[in-house]
């Protein structure tokens, strides 16, 4: 087990260190930074000027070598356009994106455990079908489009909820919902199946035959046998709404990291850019290292294997 | 909007073994086939079956609504976007680019993607690890905003769409490639090829990728359609193709602004796209299930 | 099978069915604050260190001027200059008005005006936009109330910048803080207090119940403007219907229309000072050897239906242009310059004297999508194709400097500054931004830019924009109108400089 955990802890070491090059390299095709920067009504001296200052004059190499130096030493870097450390302007966004992420996971699984339950239960019937139908007549739609349609509900019609901003719990209601929406199906499908493939194995029938009551046996055995692999999902998943939050952030302007860097890219802000890449993928480097060590810990076949 | 590739690849199987007998999963191929080819067919008749060209503007006719509003005329069957263009024009003539995108995207990715899976898995051992590696960190980016930060670095326009995405969305090729390949390799068949003294470059070609090519064609389809969503966003976003293509995606984020007053604006190429994804992955469910069962164990 | 088609058939009646009644807002009256929205965020709102819109909004609400320039009649009275007189050709002597006080209590003196303005005239300093400073050569203090600032030459605009974007700040907080602790924390001295900034999200400003009772900007009514910094103006809009906001600026034509027939809402529309304009690269070595031909830019003149597009596209308070420059500012003129009608059959006409045909080239633009996609229509009926690339401001500024591009849509809004001095020479005077280099051009407008005497600048610049229109260097289009949404229960006013006045803002 250990040997494991170290043997992935390197390999997200080095994923790590892929990542921070290619961000880099990514926000370096950005053309003339320093035009970019000086913005609208600056002249020749303005551009000049700021070249110079954030030493865009320097080799590419040397910028990023002194920009990794700096991470290492907690120094996330100047935004470019806010002109303060890139460090706080980040830390708090992250709680927003996290809190986000989770919400949105727990809305999917909310939704997803009761129904792939059913569908399992009765393959093929109506209830079954119907699930089915909705995660796939969901998926269809575009998530910004579904969420632009809870505005026009939430917001405009009804005014129960604020259609954009950060302040209070309402500001997640359509956010969680519409980003939740999209992993749903995933869950769905895996439980279905898993309790299907359950239901049908030798033990559950040996249970029903000695007499345990059917919720009990759906319950105790089915489900949790059929959770096992949807806790390593979720955390894999959980990455993937992180950084798939972006469209959802600003459509609801909501002040996380996605929105963070939606507004740093229109703004052509590197630094802000750059960690927010670096930091989502960091982030999805370890929760897939957790799903890993989870995936091993839950499947004793796995365990057995390492 | 897909989910991570890896955990498509653990679960479909288990899926697959229990919704396989459903006669439904057949249907489903039927018509999300069915619903695809006409779409198909429509882009390429597009001229033929359009009232008036997509890109012609009457600045007198701004907004005419579609037909069954009270405003609406049969001159203009859909009614007309804010520059005065026929929108049923515009709706023919922007299938072809929202299966353009679909199409090439899953094409280049497919390509990048087949390559480095049927590598590490034919291979393994080192090929496998740095094939590995470049998925694992290709996971690691948020997709979404690497293809944002580009496309807004280098311009936006439909060739560069199309490059960017997809060089970006071949992991999921690349996990299911390794791991059919993985399981053709120790086939019967292809253990006797390779000891029948056929070059590697033959079993690949003649033994592995016929084996693979159902898988391949699933994961295409599915990639298609999540790459015709993600063009969507883009340009929803303002950073994808530009005008005055008729990306049915633009035609999202040009009606976003009227959507609260001219909500068929929005809602029209809306229901295309939800209905085009639809079909779209109705059919590759359908084939993933219609796989022969000695192949889906993998 | 039948329930998917079902569920399918379902979602497409909820989307179309789903357009959502609009209900009348409540406004945000009874806690007499305005909640306002802008698209843009300032990256620091100290007024030096930035160039957005929404900088010089909040900057004329918490920072005063030495001098103010009345928006109506555009005449200049004193703010924290009591009075003023031009000693020479380069030194203007100002007197200080007494017992101002900033926000955190500290008296206004002559130091302030000093430290502030030998600060930001340092190139070293870096204020974002060197144009505003760069002409100040320094500050001297007389006496406590007294300060005489020497311009590096003649500067006949000088009162023009010292009524817009050179705010006074206080010396001893400034220096020991500096712009970032100034953004942070700001202090000024004008109308509105800063309680909160959260940088990139929103700034809270507060009635400045001290405000000194002669400045010409009256005291506040409102208690309180909530801004926030939304980019989207789509969410914008869904927030004012939703009640979520109060005041909007900048809202597309179509929608500010369609807000104005919803019950509870209204739509002021206003021109401003900010013109939009085809700019062509005709220089020798220019990426479209055509433009180099005067007939080809006259016939791109005669192929666009300006009238058409003001009225059907661009709306409410709009007109057409003739000249590159506004006409409130200093300067401008549409007399004796040439004028193009529309007249497709006469740009085909041209294009076949100048024998050009199949044109095709790049045009590059930057905001109003959908009018540049008009012009590309227009364009096209005059068998001229014109394909669209659509970026950020700075990458097709950077195209537009470096010759790659050879048309651009440009708009440009002076800083508000109303002088001629702050449009047209930025694009024919020989500056980077210049892309026909017409020596002729240049002299006329540094002639125009450097003599105090007004009827020789005058004279000036009209040569000059005649022969620049007489040379097609240019298709002048329109002036760009701001339309602004709010709540019915709003009182403002719309001004050409696109500046929302909260101080003088009312709830019914």
């Amino acid at each position: 087990m250990t040997a494991f955990i170290i043997k992935r802890l390197i390999l997200a070491l080095f994923v790590g260190i892929a990542v921070s090059i290619l961000s880099f390299g990514l926000v370096r095709m950005t053309g003339d930074v320093a035009t970019a920067i000086a913005g609208e009504g600056a002249r020749d001296e303005d551009i000049a000027l700021v070249r110079e200052t954030y030493g865009l004059d320097r080799p590419v190499i040397v910028q990023y070598f002194s920009w990794l130096g700096g991470l290492l030493k907690g120094d996330l870097g100047q935004s470019y356009f806010f002109k303060t450390d890139v460090a706080g302007l980040v830390f708090d966004k992250i709680q927003v994106t996290l809190t986000l992420g989770i919400l949105s996971l727990l809305f999917a699984l909310a939704i997803s455990i009761p129904l792939g339950v059913v569908a399992a239960l009765k393959p093929n019937s109506w209830i079954d079908r119907l699930a089915l139908a909705i995660a796939v007549a969901g998926q269809a739609l575009p998530n910004f489009f579904f969420a632009l349609l809870l505005v026009m509900l939430f917001s405009i019609t009804l005014r129960w909820l604020p259609a954009s901003g950060t302040g209070s719990w309402k500001n997640y209601v359509m956010p969680t919902i519409a980003l939740g929406y999209y992993v749903a199906p995933a869950f769905m499908r895996l439980i279905r199946a898993g309790m299907i493939e359950t239901l049908s194995s030798d033990f559950i029938r040996t249970a029903r035959a000695k007499g345990v009551s059917r919720p009990n046996v759906v319950i105790r055995h089915g489900l949790r046998n059929a959770l096992v692999p949807v806790v390593a999902l979720a955390v894999v998943q959980l990455g993937y709404l992180l950084g798939g939050s972006v469209v959802i952030e600003t459509v609801f302007a909501l002040d996380g990291l996605g929105y963070l860097a939606y507004q740093s890219i229109t703004h052509k802000d590197l630094p802000v850019m750059q960690v927010v890449v670096l930091i989502l993928s960091v982030l999805y480097v370890l929760l897939t290292l957790c799903a890993d060590v989870l995936n091993a810990y839950l499947d004793p076949r796995l365990r057995a294997s390492m | 909007m897909s989910g991570s590739a890896s955990e498509e690849a653990v679960t479909a199987p288990v899926a697959l073994r229990s919704l396989r007998h459903s006669w439904w999963q057949h249907k489903s191929l039927v018509f999300g086939g069915a619903v695809l080819a006409i779409i198909v067919l429509i882009a390429i008749f597009a001229p033929l079956l359009s009232p008036h060209d997509p890109y012609t503007q009457n600045l007198a006719r701004r907004t005419v609504p579609p037909v069954w509003y009270a405003r609406g005329d049969w001159s203009h069957p859909l009614g007309t976007d804010p520059l005065g263009r026929d929108y049923l024009a515009r709706l023919l003539y922007g299938s072809r680019i929202s299966l353009l995108i679909g199409g090439s995207v899953a094409l280049l990715s497919g390509l990048i993607g087949t390559v480095l899976g049927v590598a590490a898995g034919y291979f393994g051992g080192r090929v496998d690890m740095v094939v590995t590696f470049l998925i694992t960190v290709r996971l690691a980016l948020p997709v979404i905003l690497v293809a944002l930060a580009a496309v807004a670095v280098l311009g936006g326009s439909l060739p560069l769409v199309i490059l960017v995405l997809g060089l970006l969305k071949w992991d999921r090729f690349a996990v299911v490639m390794r791991s059919a390949t993985q399981t053709v390799r120790n086939l019967e068949y292809v253990s006797a090829a390779k000891a029948g003294g056929a070059t590697t470059a033959r079993v690949i070609w003649r033994e592995i990728l016929p084996n693979v090519a159902p898988f391949l064609i699933v994961t295409a389809t599915l990639e298609a359609a999540s790459a015709i969503l993600l063009e969507a966003a883009l340009s929803f976003l303002g950073l994808g193709v530009q005008p005055p293509l008729p990306s049915w995606g633009l035609m999202i984020s040009e009606a976003k602004a009227y959507m609260l007053f001219s909500f068929w604006l929005i809602a029209i190429p809306g229901a295309c796209l939800a209905v085009l994804i639809l079909s779209i992955n109705l059919l590759g469910d359908g084939l993933r299930d219609a796989i022969s069962p000695d192949r889906t164990n993998i | 099978m039948k329930h998917r088609l079902g569920v399918a058939l379902l979602s497409a009646a909820l989307l179309f069915g789903a357009a959502p009644a609009v209900t009348p807002a409540l406004a945000d009256k009874a806690s007499n604050t305005i909640r306002f929205a802008y698209d843009q965020v300032p990256e620091n709102i100290d007024p030096f260190f930035n160039n957005m819109r929404a900088g010089v909004i909040i900057a004329h609400h918490v920072w005063d001027t030495l001098v103010y320039r009345d928006p109506t009649t555009n005449e200049y009275k004193g703010q924290l200059a009591a009075s003023w007189k031009q000693i020479d050709d380069k030194t203007i002597e100002f007197d200080l008005r007494r017992g101002v006080k900033f926000h955190d209590g500290t008296e206004f003196t002559a130091d302030d005006v000093v430290f502030t303005l030998n600060f930001v005239s340092k190139p070293e300093n870096k204020v974002t936009t060197q144009a505003n400073v760069n002409w100040i050569d320094r500050a001297e203090k007389l006496d406590t109330y007294k300060v005489r600032l020497v311009t590096k030459e003649t500067f006949p605009a000088a009162i023009e910048y010292l009524a817009g974007p050179v705010v006074i700040h206080p010396a001893k907080y400034y220096e020991k803080v500096g712009p970032r602790g100034m953004n942070e924390k700001p202090i000024g001295t004008g109308p509105f207090k800063v309680t909160s900034h959260v940088i990139g999200k929103s700034v809270v400003l507060e009635r400045n119940a001290d405000y000194f009772k002669d400045s010409p900007k009256p005291q506040p009514k409102v208690a309180k403007v909530d801004i926030r910094f939304i980019p989207d103006r789509q969410t914008q809009i869904a927030e004012v219907l939703s009640g979520g906001l109060d005041f909007i600026m900048n809202v597309p034509k179509d929608q500010a229309e369609q807000m104005a027939n919803a019950p509870g809402f209204k739509t002021v529309a206003g021109e401003t000072m900010r013109i939009a304009f085809l700019h062509f690269n005709s220089l020798p070595d220019g990426p479209v050897p055509a433009f180099r031909d005067v007939k080809v830019r006259q016939a791109i003149n005669h192929a666009i239906d300006k009238d058409a597009i003001v009225k059907n596209l661009v709306g409410g308070g709009s007109r057409a242009l003739t000249t590159p420059c506004f006409f409130s500012q200093f300067g401008c003129t549409d007399e004796g310059a040439t004028k193009y009608p529309y007249d497709p059959a006469k740009a085909r006409a041209l294009l076949k004297e100048a024998g050009v045909s199949n044109l095709s080239f790049d045009f590059y633009v930057y905001r109003e999508r959908s009018i540049a996609e008009a012009l590309i229509n227009y364009l096209q009926a005059a068998g001229i194709k014109a394909n669209l690339r659509f970026m950020q401001y700075a990458a097709m500024r950077d195209q537009m400097r470096t010759n790659k591009a050879a048309l651009g849509f440009q708009t440009w809004g002076s800083f508000s500054v109303n002088d001629v001095s702050a449009s047209t020479p930025v694009y024919f005077g020989g500056s980077s931004d210049d892309i026909s280099h017409d020596k002729e051009i240049q002299g006329l407008l540094k002639t125009g830019d450097s003599s105090v005497d007004p009827a020789v600048r005058k004279d000036a610049y009209k040569k000059a924009l005649t022969l620049i229109t007489e040379r097609a260097y240019t298709v002048p289009l329109y002036s760009v109108p701001t339309y602004y949404v709010s709540s019915d229960a709003l009182t403002f006013k719309a001004y050409p400089d696109e500046l929302p006045r909260f101080w003088e803002m009312t709830w019914k």
